[in-house]
C-alpha cells in the first residue's frame, strides 16, 4: 500500500497493511520548534533549518527527510508555500537555538523579555508571548464590550485576531494575486511527486471564533443569555467559511484527501457547553460545512477539538464529521477503550497514540514504547485510526522519547 | 428559612444576576441577586447571614453540580456573576469588619502562562465560598506572591497553569515563596496537572475543579 492508500483505507475502516502515522500534517498533530530543534540535533541533522510555520503555537514544519525517516504518511499542502530561504528570517528560540520565522512575522522584544505583536498602527497590542513562554496568546478581543449593530467591520476585526493575522501557510499567502491558482498548482505538483495522503488545514471554527471575538468567558455566557446574538454572529462566520470552502473545493477538492476543521469544544472535565446547546447553535452549522465539502469534493472531514467531547460526538458524527483529533485520552470519558468501543465503527481517531502530558514528556523511552504499543492494540483494530500523539509535541518532550515512539509504531506494524 | 433568603439563594444557584438579566428564561422579569440582596439588607437581615445562609450554600450547590457534570461552565459563570452582584452590596461590611470571612486566598496563573479562564472561575467560586480572594492575574512571579503574602500573612496560595511547559515553573515558585513565608499552604490546578504532580512539587493539594479547591480550603480552616 502507498501512504495515501493506507490513510484512506484506515478512514474507510479497512485494516491497512500497517497503521498510518502523522506528525506535522496539522497544527494540532505537529511538533513545537524547540522539540523539533532538539530532535534534529539528536538525529545528527542540525543542518536542517527549524522553520516555524505556525508562529502562534511556535510549531516547526518537519523536513521531508524527517517525514520519510519516521514513515509519516500524510502531508499538509501548506508546506508547498514559503519554500525559499528568502521567505524566512532568523530568530532565537527560548532555549537559545537558532530558528526561522516567515518574513512577515516580526514580534517586538520588550525590556522584560516578552514579545509583543502590534497592529499596523503600532499601538494596539494584538498578541504577546511572555518571557520563557513558547506560545503567543491573544491580547485583542474585538467585541469584548458587546456585539456590534452590524457586521460591516467583521472582516477587518477578524484580521486583528492573532489566529487570522499570523496564520500559518498556505493562508499567509491568501491575499496574494493568483493565490488559488498557485494553491492548485502546488497541490498538483505535490500529488505527482509524493504518494502520501494530502491534508488542507482550513479552520472554519465557529465556537472558537465566538470566543476570539467576544473572549471566552463572555461568549460562554452569551450561549445562555444572548442565543440570538450568538446565532447572528455564527451566521456571519458561516457565510465567510462557506465562501472559503467554495474556493477550496474548487481549487483542490479533487486532489486533497482530508480537510481539517477546528473547534475546541471541550475541557478536561467535560464539554464547554451542554449537548443541547451544541445541538441548537453549532450542530446545524457544522452540518452545513460538512455537507458542502461532501457535495463539492472528495475530501474527508476532520475536526480538531480538545478536551472531553464524547458526549458531543454522536452529534458531531451526525453532522458529518468523519475524523476526530487529538483524541484527548487523559480527559474525562475519553478513555481509549471506551472511545473505540462506542464510536470506533462510526469515525476515525487521529491521535490519542501517546499522552503528551505525562508519558511522552516525563516518561522513559521504555514507558513510551509500552504506552504506544498498548494504544495501537486498542485503537487500530479494524482501521479507523491514524497514529499521532495527543496534540502537538511540546518543547518538554525529549528527542529520545520521540524516537522511541516511532520505533514502537514500527515494532507494532512489523508484527 | 426565610423566603427572601431562599429566593436569593435560588438566584445565585441558577445565575439570575439582576432583574434585566434574560437568564434563566423561567425567571424573566423577576428580581435577581442584585435586587434581592439590597432588599434583604433593607429588611434587616445581617450581612453575615446573607453570606452564610444564602450565597455560600448556593455557590456550594453550583460547585457540586458542576463536579457532577449536571451544569457546565456557562451556568457556573452566570452563578458567579450573580454572586458578584450580591457581594457588591456586602462590600462595605467586609471593609468595616462586620462580616468575617474564612481566610485570604491569593490566586494567579504562573509565570510564563497567560491562560486565566480556569483561574478566574476558581477565584470567583472561592470568593463565593466565603473567602477573600486576591487575584494577582496572569504570568505571576514568585515575588508577586511574596509581596501579597507580606500584606496578608497566613494567606493560602493558589497557582494555575495550562501548559506542560509552564507547570514546571510551579516547583521553584513554591520553594521561593516558602523561603520567605515558611509553611505557606499552596494548592495547584490546571488542565495538565494531577494529584501526583502536585505532591511531587511540594504543593499541599491539587484542585481538579473549583469545588475541589473549596472543599480543601474549607478543610484546612475547619
Amino acid at each position: 500500500m502507498t501512504s495515501r492508500e493506507r490513510v484512506l483505507a484506515a478512514i474507510a475502516h479497512k485494516e491497512p497493511d500497517r497503521v498510518p502515522v502523522d506528525m506535522g500534517a496539522t497544527p494540532s498533530s505537529g511538533i513545537s520548534a524547540i522539540a523539533y530543534s532538539n530532535l534534529v540535533k539528536y538525529l545528527g541533522r542540525d543542518d536542517l533549518p527549524v522553520q516555524i510555520y505556525d508562529v502562534v503555537q511556535q510549531l516547526a514544519q518537519p523536513d521531508m527527510s524527517i517525514i520519510d525517516r519516521f514513515g509519516i504518511d500524510v502531508l499538509d499542502i501548506g508546506r508547498t508555500f514559503n519554500t525559499q530561504p528568502s521567505d524566512w528570517h532568523e530568530t532565537v528560540l527560548a532555549n537559545g537555538d537558532k530558528a526561522f520565522y516567515p518574513v512577515w512575522f516580526n514580534p517586538v522584544l520588550q525590556p522584560n523579555g516578552s514579545y509583543h505583536c502590534y497592529d499596523t498602527d503600532g499601538k494596539r497590542l494584538l498578541a504577546m508571548m511572555p518571557k520563557g513562554a513558547t506560545f503567543f496568546d491573544q491580547s485583542y478581543f474585538p467585541y469584548v464590550d458587546g456585539y456590534p449593530e452590524n457586521y460591516n467591520g467583521l472582516d477587518e476585526e477578524m484580521g486583528r485576531v492573532l489566529w487570522s493575522r499570523y496564520v500559518h501557510s498556505p493562508w499567509d499567502h491568501a491575499a496574494d494575486p493568483g493565490f488559488w491558482e498557485q494553491l492548485r498548482k502546488n497541490t498538483l505538483h505535490l500529488r505527482e511527486t509524493t504518494d502520501k495522503a494530502l491534508m488542507i488545514v482550513c479552520g472554519c471554527n465557529l465556537f472558537e471564533w465566538g470566543t476570539f471575538l467576544r473572549r471566552m468567558d463572555n461568549f460562554l455566557m452569551d450561549l445562555l443569555c444572548e442565543p440570538d446574538q450568538v446565532a447572528r454572529v455564527l451566521d456571519q462566520l458561516l457565510e465567510r467559511h462557506l465562501a472559503t470552502l467554495e474556493k477550496v473545493c474548487e481549487a483542490v477538492g479533487d486532489i486533497v484527501d482530508i480537510i481539517r476543521f477546528g473547534d475546541d469544544l471541550g475541557m478536561t472535565t467535560g464539554p464547554f457547553m451542554d449537548p443541547d446547546t451544541y445541538k441548537m447553535l453549532f450542530k446545524p452549522r457544522h452540518k452545513q460545512l460538512c455537507d458542502y465539502v461532501k457535495s463539492h469534493s472528495q475530501m474527508h472531514t476532520f475536526i480538531h477539538s480538545c478536551g472531553s467531547i464524547s458526549s458531543l460526538m454522536p452529534d458531531l458524527i451526525d453532522a458529518g464529521i468523519e475524523i476526530f483529533n487529538p483524541v484527548q485520552t487523559n480527559a474525562v470519558n475519553m478513555e481509549p477503550e471506551f472511545l473505540k468501543k462506542e464510536f470506533g465503527q462510526d469515525c476515525t481517531f487521529w491521535g490519542g497514540g501517546v499522552e503528551t502530558v505525562g508519558t511522552l514528556n516525563n516518561g522513559t523511552p521504555e514507558q513510551v514504547r509500552e504506552q504506544v504499543l498498548q494504544r495501537l492494540e486498542i485503537m487500530s483494530a479494524g482501521g479507523g485510526f491514524i497514529f499521532n500523539t495527543v496534540h502537538n509535541i511540546l518543547p518538554d518532550v525529549p528527542p529520545a522519547n520521540i524516537v522511541a515512539m516511532f520505533e514502537a509504531v514500527k515494532e507494532f506494524n512489523g508484527k | 428559612m426565610n423566603d427572601l433568603i431562599d429566593k436569593l439563594g435560588e438566584c445565585v444557584e441558577f445565575g439570575k444576576i439582576n432583574q434585566a438579566s434574560p437568564y434563566p428564561p423561567t425567571m424573566k422579569g423577576m428580581p435577581g441577586a442584585d435586587e434581592l440582596t439590597k432588599e434583604a439588607l433593607e429588611a434587616g437581615f445581617s450581612p453575615q447571614m446573607i453570606l452564610n445562609e444564602a450565597l455560600i450554600p448556593a455557590m456550594n450547590r453550583v460547585g457540586n453540580k458542576f463536579t457532577e457534570g449536571k451544569i457546565f461552565v456557562p451556568q457556573m459563570l452566570l452563578s458567579a456573576k450573580a454572586m458578584n452582584s450580591a457581594m457588591k452590596h456586602l462590600k462595605p461590611y467586609f471593609q468595616n469588619g462586620e462580616i468575617r470571612r474564612k481566610g485570604v486566598f491569593i490566586i494567579g496563573t504562573v509565570q510564563g502562562d497567560l491562560h486565566d479562564i480556569g483561574k478566574n472561575l476558581t477565584g470567583m467560586m472561592v470568593e463565593g465560598a466565603g473567602w477573600e480572594v486576591i487575584d494577582l492575574g496572569t504570568d505571576v512571579s514568585a515575588e508577586k506572591y511574596i509581596q501579597a503574602l507580606d500584606e496578608h500573612p497566613g494567606a493560602v496560595c493558589g497557582m494555575s497553569a495550562l501548559l506542560t511547559t509552564t507547570m514546571s515553573n510551579m516547583q521553584p515558585m513554591i520553594a521561593a515563596i516558602r523561603e520567605k513565608h515558611p509553611g505557606t499552604k499552596v494548592i495547584v490546578g490546571g488542565a495538565p496537572l494531577n494529584a501526583e504532580f502536585a505532591r511531587q512539587i511540594g504543593a499541599d493539594a491539587y484542585g481538579r475543579d473549583p469545588q475541589d479547591d473549596i472543599n480543601w480550603l474549607d478543610s484546612i480552616v475547619a
